[in-house]
This record gives C-alpha cells, sequence and structure tokens, in this order.
C-alpha cells in the first residue's frame, strides 16, 4: 500500500506543480496584459483615478478638476466642467482614449508625485510639495464663450491672440463634444462615435488643420512686396477683367468676374479694400516666388512655431521651385493652390500687423500654482521673430483699417473701436468655399490699452454654403469676438 | 531537525505576522501601533502553545508540519489585517481557538494513541454526516442553517445573553470526522475491496458490492451539491473518497470509475443547474461576462497580474477590488501585494505540508495509521488545489477557504485538528 500512498503523493504534488505553472503564467507572462486591461480598475486609477491638479483659466474658470470618487475612497474623478467649450483646448485624460490638449501637455505638472516610485518617496521624505500642480490658462472665458456661439454650430475655428504677447485669449473648435463622456472606462460607445464621425469632432482644428487661407494671405503678399520695394499703395497695376497666367491656361479672376475698378489701372491700396485677385497675383509675380516664400516663412510658414501644443505645420511651396514658376507664384499669392494655413498661424499672421511686424510666440499656459495657489512659475512672453519692418506693419494696418470701414471687412465692424481685417473666400475643388477673417483692434491702441487678433474660419461656407464669402460668414463671427472683448454691445 | 529549531522557526513565523501588521499600519500613516504586539502575542500563544504541547504529549512528532502551517498562517493573516482589521481581531480569536482545540486533541490521545479512534467510527461517521446535514436546518431555530453567498453551508447559533450570533461551517468539521472514518473503515475491508472479479477489456473491476461505497461517495458529493449548491465541498469531497479508496486498495480502477463519475455527475449537473453552468461558462470564457458571470474570475486575474514578480507591496494593492478577497480568494490578494515571489512562497507552503504528510502516512506501521495520515493529509491538499485551481483558472470555480489562510474559525479549527492528527501519527510512528 506503500506503492499507492507513493503515487497519490505524486499525484497531489504534481497538481502544486501545474499550480506553480499557473500562478508564473498568470502573473509573469500575462500580468502586464491584465494589468494594462483598461477593465482593470487598477490601470484606470494609474490613468485617470490619481488626484490631478485643476486646470483654470485667466479669469479663474475652472475648467478641469480632479474630485473624490463617490464610489471608490482611493480614486478620484476627473471632470470639465465647461464641457465643450474647452474639449480641444483643455482636452482630456480617458483610460481608452489617451490624454490630449493641456491636460497631456502638462499632464507630469497636473499630476501628484506623491506616489510609490523611489523618487516620489524620497520628494515626499525630504519635504517636497507633492502635491499636483494647477495650471494657469492664457484664455478669456468669456471670448471663449462668444467665440463658440458666434460660430453657431457652423464647422470651423476661432482662435484669438494678445499681439503684444502672444497669449491666446480663446480658442475655439467646432464640431465639439463633452469630453466628460471620454474620461472612464465605459467611454467606448461615445468614443467610438465620436472617431467615426465624418465631421471629426475630436480634432482641434485651430492647431490640427490646415486650410487654403484665400484672400486673407494677401496680408503676406502684400508685405512681401512692401519690404522688397516691388511696390507702394500707391503703386498702378493694370486692372483686366481676367489676368493671364505665363506658361499657363489658368487664369486669375476677381470673386465677381469683374473688374477691380475702372478697367484701365488701380492702385494697390483699393484692390487690397477690395481684395482683387487679378492684382494680387500679378503683385505676387512681380515680388518673386523665391522673395514671397521668404516673407511667409517669416510669418510662420513652413516653421516649427513652439506651442504649448501640438501645433500643424502650415504650407507654403519652397522658394526655389517658386522662383521659375510664374503661375503658381501668382495663385499662391492670393492664397490659393498649394498654400494651407492653420487659424492659429493666420491669428498669429494679423498679430504681427498689430504688433508692428514682430511674431511673438504664442502660448496657452500662463502659469503654474501649487496646491495652495502659490505661483511657482510663470510664462513670461517671447519674441518669436519678426515678419515685416515697423513701417510695413502700419501700412498694412491701414489698409485693413480700410477694408473693414468701406471694404469686404465691413461687417467685423464694432461701433467706437478701430478695427482692422482681411477677409478670405477659398476656393475648394468640389466643394463649398472655406470663409476666412483675419483682423485685429484697436487699431494704433493707446499706452497700456490692450489690444486682440483673431483669425476666424468658416468650413464649406457653414450655413451660406456655395454663397459664403470670408466677408458674409466669417466677419461677423470676429465682430462678436472684439464685441465682447472691448465690452461694446454688437448693433444685432 | 531538532524541537528546538521547530521553536526558532515558530518565533519567526509570529514575527512574520507582526512585522506584517506593521507594514500594513505603516502604509497607513501610523507608526509602531499596538495591534502588532498583540498579533505578535496572539501567534506565540497560539503557534507556541502547540510546540509546547508537543513536547509534552507528542515528543516525536514531526517538526515539519507546523513551522510551514504557522508561516502559511501568518501570511495569510497579514492579509486579512490589511483588508479589514476587524476580521483580523476575530481570526486572532479563532487562532487561540483552533491552537487549543489541536493541543487538546494531543492531550486526549496522549495515553491511548489514534488507535482509540477506530472505536468509535461509527459514531464518528454519524457526527460528521450530522454536521453536513445541519445546514439544512429551517433558519430560524436556535440552530439554525443559514445561506451565505447562495450556498447553503453555515450554520447559526444563537447564544442567550450574546446578542450576536455564532456561525460556523461544520462541513469544515465534517471532512476531518470523515477521514477518521474512512480510515477506519477501509483498514478493515481493503482487502476484499481490492479483490479484482471481473474484466471489463483492459479494465478490472470489482465486485459490484464492492464498489458500493464508490457510489455512495458519489451520492453523497451530489446530494451536497444540490441542496447546498456548494460545488466545493461536494468536489473535495468525492475526490476524497476516490483517493483513500486509490490508497487502501491499490487499484486505479476506483480512480477511473471515480472519473468517470464524476464527468457524469458533472455533465448531469451542468444539464440540471444554472449554476453550474454559469461557473462553467465564466472559467471557458471570463471576459466574455467580466461583469456578470465572470466577474471574481476576472477580478482575480486582474489583481494577480498586477502584482507581477515582486507585488504591489503589502497595503498598496487593492484587495478591495476582489470580491470574496479575505476568505475564498485570498489568494489573489496576495499574489497582487507580494507578487510571484509570495504565490511560490505560499504553493511552496502547501507542497512542503503535502510532502511531511504523506512521508508520515509511509513511515507508519499499520493500515489504519497510514490512511489516516494519507488521508488528512490529502484533504488538506486537495482542499488548496481545488480553490488555487479555481482562482488561477485552472478549474471552474468552486467555493472553498484556502488551509490556514483564509478568514474564518471552523477552517482555522479543522486545520489544526489536522495538523494534531498528523502529529500524534507521526509520534507514534517511533515509539
Amino acid at each position: 500500500m506503500n506503492h499507492s500512498l507513493r503515487t497519490a503523493a505524486y499525484a497531489l504534488l504534481s497538481a502544486f506543480v501545474v499550480l506553480v505553472a499557473a500562478v508564473t503564467w498568470t502573473q509573469a507572462i500575462r500580468g502586464p496584459e491584465y494589468r494594462d486591461n483598461p477593465q482593470n480598475p487598477r490601470y484606470v486609477a494609474s490613468l485617470t483615478g490619481r488626484e490631478r491638479g485643476p486646470i483654470v483659466t485667466a479669469d479663474g474658470t475652472l475648467v478641469a478638476v480632479s474630485e473624490p470618487s463617490p464610489t471608490d475612497q482611493q480614486l478620484f474623478e476627473r471632470t470639465y466642467p465647461e464641457g465643450e467649450l474647452y474639449a480641444h483646448t483643455v482636452g482630456y485624460t480617458s483610460v481608452l482614449y489617451g490624454s490630449t490638449g493641456v491636460e497631456d501637455a502638462r499632464s507630469a505638472d497636473l499630476l501628484s508625485d506623491r506616489d510609490a516610485t523611489i523618487s516620489g518617496v524620497l520628494n515626499g521624505l525630504l519635504g517636497g510639495d507633492t502635491r499636483p500642480r494647477g495650471i494657469g490658462l492664457t484664455i478669456d472665458h468669456a471670448l471663449q464663450a462668444a467665440a463658440y456661439e458666434a460660430l453657431d454650430g457652423q464647422k470651423g475655428s476661432v482662435v484669438a491672440i494678445d499681439p503684444e504677447t502672444g497669449e491666446i485669449l480663446a480658442m475655439v473648435s467646432l464640431p465639439s463634444f463633452d469630453p466628460n463622456g471620454l474620461v472612464g472606462g465605459d467611454a467606448a460607445p461615445a468614443g467610438q462615435a465620436l472617431e467615426e464621425d465624418p465631421d471629426e469632432p475630436l480634432r482641434n482644428r485651430a492647431i490640427d488643420e490646415s486650410y487654403p487661407p484665400g484672400s486673407s494671405f494677401k496680408v503676406v503678399t502684400t508685405a512681401s512686396g512692401l519690404d522688397s520695394g516691388v511696390a507702394s499703395p500707391s503703386s498702378e497695376f493694370e486692372d483686366p477683367i481676367e489676368l493671364t497666367l505665363p506658361g499657363s491656361t489658368a487664369t486669375i479672376r476677381n470673386a465677381d468676374g469683374e473688374v477691380c475698378d475702372d478697367g484701365r489701372t488701380v492702385m494697390l491700396s483699393l484692390a487690397f479694400i477690395r481684395s482683387c485677385n487679378t492684382v494680387f497675383g500679378q503683385l505676387g509675380m512681380d515680388v518673386g516666388g523665391a522673395e514671397l516664400a521668404s516673407t511667409a516663412e517669416a510669418f510662420g510658414f513652413n516653421q516649427l512655431v513652439p506651442f504649448d501644443l501640438p501645433l500643424l505645420v502650415s504650407r507654403f511651396p519652397d522658394g526655389l521651385e517658386l522662383g521659375t514658376d510664374p503661375a503658381a507664384t501668382a495663385q499662391n499669392a492670393i492664397g490659393q493652390r498649394d498654400v494651407q494655413a492653420t487659424p492659429l498661424l493666420m491669428a498669429m499672421v494679423a498679430a504681427a500687423v498689430a504688433n508692428g511686424g514682430t511674431v511673438m510666440q504664442p502660448h496657452l499656459v500662463s502659469e503654474v500654482f501649487t496646491s495652495d495657489g502659490q505661483i511657482e512659475s510663470v510664462v513670461e512672453p517671447s519674441v518669436w521673430g519678426r515678419a515685416m519692418s515697423p513701417a510695413t506693419a502700419s501700412v498694412i494696418g491701414e489698409l485693413m483699417e480700410q477694408a473693414v470701414l468701406s471694404g469686404t471687412g465691413r461687417r467685423a465692424a464694432v461701433p467706437g473701436v478701430r478695427i482692422a481685417g482681411k477677409t478670405g473666400t477659398a476656393e475648394v475643388t468640389g466643394a463649398a468655399p472655406h470663409a476666412w477673417f483675419i483682423g485685429y483692434g484697436p487699431v494704433e491702441p493707446e499706452d497700456g490699452e490692450r489690444s486682440i487678433a483673431v483669425a476666424v474660419v468658416v468650413e464649406s461656407g457653414g450655413d451660406f454654403g456655395e454663397s459664403a464669402t470670408g466677408g458674409l460668414v466669417a466677419a461677423p463671427i470676429a465682430a462678436d469676438v472684439f464685441a465682447t472683448f472691448f465690452g461694446v454691445a454688437t448693433e444685432e | 531537525m531538532t524541537r528546538t529549531a521547530e521553536a526558532g522557526l515558530i518565533v519567526a513565523a509570529c514575527t512574520l505576522a507582526a512585522v506584517g501588521v506593521a507594514i500594513v499600519e505603516f502604509t497607513r500613516g501610523n507608526w509602531l501601533d499596538a495591534q502588532v504586539a498583540i498579533t505578535f502575542i496572539v501567534f506565540l500563544l497560539g503557534y507556541g502553545g502547540l510546540h509546547v504541547a508537543i513536547r509534552s504529549w507528542a515528543p516525536g512528532a514531526s517538526t515539519l508540519i507546523v513551522p510551514t502551517a504557522a508561516f502559511l498562517t501568518a501570511i495569510g493573516f497579514v492579509e486579512i489585517y490589511r483588508i479589514d482589521a476587524n476580521l483580523a481581531a476575530l481570526q486572532r480569536w479563532s487562532l487561540l481557538v483552533a491552537a487549543t482545540v489541536g493541543s487538546g486533541v494531543l492531550w486526549a490521545l496522549r495515553d491511548v494513541g489514534v488507535q482509540v479512534l477506530r472505536r468509535f467510527r461509527y459514531l464518528i461517521l454519524a457526527v460528521g454526516v450530522g454536521f453536513l446535514l445541519l445546514p439544512l436546518l429551517p433558519s430560524g431555530w436556535a440552530i439554525g442553517g443559514a445561506t451565505v453567498n447562495g450556498s447553503r453551508l453555515w450554520v447559526r447559533m444563537d447564544v442567550p445573553g450574546i446578542d450576536r450570533a455564532f456561525s460556523f461551517q461544520p462541513g469544515e468539521i465534517a471532512k476531518v470526522l470523515i477521514v477518521v472514518f474512512l480510515a477506519s473503515y477501509l483498514a478493515e475491508r481493503a482487502d476484499a475491496m481490492a479483490r479484482v472479479d471481473r474484466r471489463i477489456g483492459p479494465l478490472s473491476l470489482p465486485e459490484p458490492r464492492n464498489l458500493f461505497p464508490v457510489l455512495v461517495a458519489a451520492a453523497a458529493a451530489f446530494l451536497i451539491l444540490v441542496y447546498q449548491r456548494d460545488l466545493g465541498a461536494s468536489l473535495l469531497l468525492f475526490a476524497l473518497f476516490v483517493t483513500m479508496l486509490y490508497i487502501a486498495t491499490e487499484r486505479a480502477a476506483y480512480v477511473v470509475s471515480g472519473i468517470v463519475l464524476a464527468l457524469v455527475g458533472g455533465a448531469i449537473a451542468y444539464l440540471s443547474f444554472d449554476h453550474v453552468q454559469t461557473r462553467i461558462s465564466a472559467w471557458l470564457d471570463p471576459f466574455g461576462d467580466p461583469l456578470g458571470a465572470g466577474y471574481q474570475t476576472v477580478q482575480g486575474l486582474f489583481a494577480m497580474g498586477s502584482g507581477s514578480l515582486t507585488g504591489s507591496g503589502i497595503g498598496l494593492g487593492r484587495p478591495d477590488l476582489i470580491p470574496a478577497a479575505a476568505t475564498d480568494f485570498i489568494f489573489a490578494a496576495i499574489a497582487e501585494e507580494m507578487g510571484l515571489a509570495g504565490s511560490l512562497a505560499v504553493l511552496a507552503g502547501y507542497a512542503l505540508l503535502t510532502a511531511a504528510g504523506f512521508g508520515i502516512a509511509l513511515r507508519s506501521k499499520d493500515r489504519f495509521r497510514k490512511y489516516l495520515a494519507g488521508g488528512l493529509t490529502a484533504v488538506l491538499a486537495l482542499q488548496a488545489i481545488v480553490i488555487l485551481s479555481g482562482v488561477l483558472r485552472v478549474l471552474p470555480i468552486t467555493g472553498l477557504t484556502l488551509p490556514f489562510m483564509s478568514y474564518g474559525g471552523s477552517s482555522l479549527i479543522a486545520n489544526l485538528v489536522i495538523v494534531a492528527l498528523l502529529l500524534r501519527v507521526s509520534h507514534e510512528e517511533r515509539t
């Protein structure tokens, strides 16, 4: 019977060997997979359950906050009190969809380092502050809300910037979404619907989408012409009904298909105010592709402009290639063909004019503060580069003011404030045009008076469709933003 | 290993429990707490007391068993303390009672030896079966059954003058009594049952009337399954019957027919009972219904996987997310906080107990002692294997406590009685 005892002992001990294999499989081999399963509450907690610092706007509006979870004492829940209004700018931290916006870019500051890592423990023992930091944004809540409402559900974007500091005052992208619905482990249905939506609500159109800028690019072409000495505001240009392009069957016509003025000659200043394509196509060829590309790059095209969030590079064709292709130069000079710009870069173009030609580096985060409200670090304004001479900026500012007073930008005007602006209606093959407005105010501010530069783009004509123009669709949106900024009641 | 070395290891196990409590308190921001000292003293009284009892009444006993049991109890206790300090306080009382009962067994058998149990085998069987059926008493009675988590395997006893009712799992005690009965019964009948009279192909079958005990075992297991909805106890009892029959008869036919009966019974149960079907589908595909049937399995896998090699650290895991973390699933909680290192240490502990127990059986001089030691070791090992297989998804989940480690007084008492009987058999083998 010792035989059967031994057999039974070996059988049971073999079972323990199987269990050793099973537990090694579970913990060592499959372990990471179980640990990082989105349904594992520990994984959720490691991402979203930890306390994150608050995010507040410049005027103190709370836009992201962590509160203790009502269901799990050890977890925090991240909520975004302003929901869709800041969905792209503040972003979200999600178990299933990662993190975006400031939540992603400033994660290191927002997370507590009071965790089980060696550095966290050491920092705590050494008396360091291990509480999560808060982030202060440059955004003005009222302006953000005004921009969001002014878009009125149309696909597009509004970016407002302080020309003297580079502070982003508003950044809106539509269509938007509720980031609160993407946070939890149960966000899959909502997230999948957003990801599959053909309107791409998850994309931040202000910085992660580029459009042909259309006539709003004439600001850059004008700057190139004036700075290179090729033209002045009083330069006379031919006024054809159609500009023929050398070496090409394509032609350039004005938006209404008519001549710009009287069909003989027209001054550059009037052509700017009326946004005549024929004249600016010719100006582009007069300046030359290489020079035009060089100016565009001084404004930020083809450049990695540093920003708090990943900023798509705006594109202008290579100067060497363009130098031998006058037809393409003429078409790019009026913001068509190959040129592509993000709304943020076009806001910087307007800001450069407002700021005497100096381009300030745009920034969204103004400060980092500790859990007890002490400011830990402040982002100082810094110069990114120079787009044009102060004299040129001053002249273009006058032209843009005239465009708002009597030209295509009339609907951007607000009473009692000198507004400068340029519209754009970017033709798109097979779709309604994109409506643009870029501008700023006040022109020639008093000492200590704050100014604002704005870029508005409404995709595919918005509610106006094929009949949309920048002056009709985008300029009124800018007017609402200006009115809110300057505290002026709009005419409506 | 000398008796003094055993004492040293017991003190080390007591220290382990106390240090574990200190670590748990530290993770909560507390420094040395009175709980640390109380835990050390209670473990010393319990396992140290058992050690003194061995010196007095079973001085020839094996020195491997008690330190191993003490280490397993200490690791389990630290996890229980980490999950719920109130449960841990009750568990300390259970440890004192269990060690007293274990020492009492050594004292009672000091002169008469385990042989005396053979005389009372039918009484023991009656008490054992009675204990098994006790939970089926109506819930309203002074001693009545109670249903916990869908299984009716608890008994509540209202004691006059005490406001909280005592509850215990008589099945835990019954399993010990049934091993004692079987060892005694088989010691007399084994020869007859081992006789092979019929052959069907390559399979040798005993006389049908000698197969009767297996059928009884299967029937008893099936009844428990049906009336108490207790898959774990049912499987444990049946596996125990088959193992002991095999040890006694050396006939593989019992094992084969046992497995066939288990599969047939399992199939009938699967077709007849929703809760069995749920368990099986949760076993095959726990992630198919991670919030429903597969919830416990999935949470266990998440916990163990998150523990990885070295664990989150005691007090830093999330046992609050694991259903039944202090009882059936305590292994998952330990695996999370102590990692693969801790898991393997626990498995090594059970393997050591199993090897030591069978060693005692092999060295014993007569059948009864061999069957008793083999059966007691088998029931201990089988219980650990069945519940660990469930937690690790080797088998479907069947509710059973993990010997020495899970929270629960009945379980600890039963397992220390097993330890005491093994020690007594081991002592007698040398005298």
